[in-house]
């Protein structure tokens, strides 16, 4: 098992596909899945000319290895994964998160990179603020952290 | 006393640096801030669609683990506002 999570910084790095695919690789495995987000250039109606990440740096790292020990914990032991998300100013059509997972079967690679995906977006504190053409910006509103019982 | 909240995510609306200092009585828990963020954003920032922030905000002890309502507050404590979030 391999594990590599980070946040990169997009004024120094790019988030690397070869990167991902090198570092998951094994002859011990069957399958590889790689799940690639950028940023879209619309969204609900809006022309989108980039977005920034914001990020609580520890905390996010802390969920990430968190969530991938889960993943393999939960699919597969022996699965190498790599997980990369962008911090800053990503412009239309740039990686913004990258997740790649080498697995001795096809069913446990898919899963375990969808289960990241989704635990990612409930857990770890990332945030959006889209920028649009006409000039505009506007945080794009997500998950609480709060427990629902308490918000009245 | 006074303390200071990390900004991050929409929250950042509120100043133009990263730490807001915010005035509480003595003795304030985590539910006294959120009152008093609620009268802020109230007051200044209605139009920049921060109206629930102060029910939908989590926080973070310096530490990064997430205090709850009945958390007592020190003087010059850093603590974090953790809007909803939204990465991936």
């Amino acid at each position: 098992m391999s594990l590599h999570t980070a946040l990169v910084n997009t004024k120094e790095e790019k988030i690397s596909s070869e990167k991902a695919k090198k570092f998951i690789l094994s002859e011990k495995n069957g399958a590889e899945s790689i799940f690639v987000g950028r940023v879209r250039n619309e969204n609900s109606g809006k022309k989108v000319l980039a977005v920034t990440y914001d990020a609580h740096d520890q905390a996010v790292i802390k969920s990430f290895q968190s969530i991938c020990n889960n993943a393999i914990s939960k699919f597969d032991k022996n699965a190498n994964i790599f997980l990369e998300h962008a911090k800053g100013y990503v412009s239309v059509g740039e990686i913004s998160i990258l997740i790649a997972v080498g697995s001795g079967h096809r069913d446990e690679a898919f899963k375990i990179c969808r289960y990241i995906l989704e635990e990612i977006k409930h857990q770890s504190p990332i945030w959006k603020k889209e920028h649009y053409t006409e000039g505009s910006e506007e945080w794009l509103p997500g998950h609480s952290l709060r427990p629902k019982k308490d918000i009245k | 006393m006074q303390i200071k909240l990390k900004l991050y995510g929409s929250s950042k609306i509120l100043s133009d640096k990263e730490i807001l200092h915010i005035e509480l009585p003595n003795n304030s828990n985590i539910e006294k801030l959120r009152s008093i963020l609620n009268k802020i954003i109230s007051e200044k920032y209605l139009k920049n669609n921060l109206q629930n922030l102060s029910k939908t905000a989590a926080f973070f002890s310096d530490s990064d683990e997430v205090i709850t309502d009945n958390y007592k507050l020190k003087d010059k404590e850093l603590i974090s506002i953790i809007p909803p979030i939204g990465g991936g």
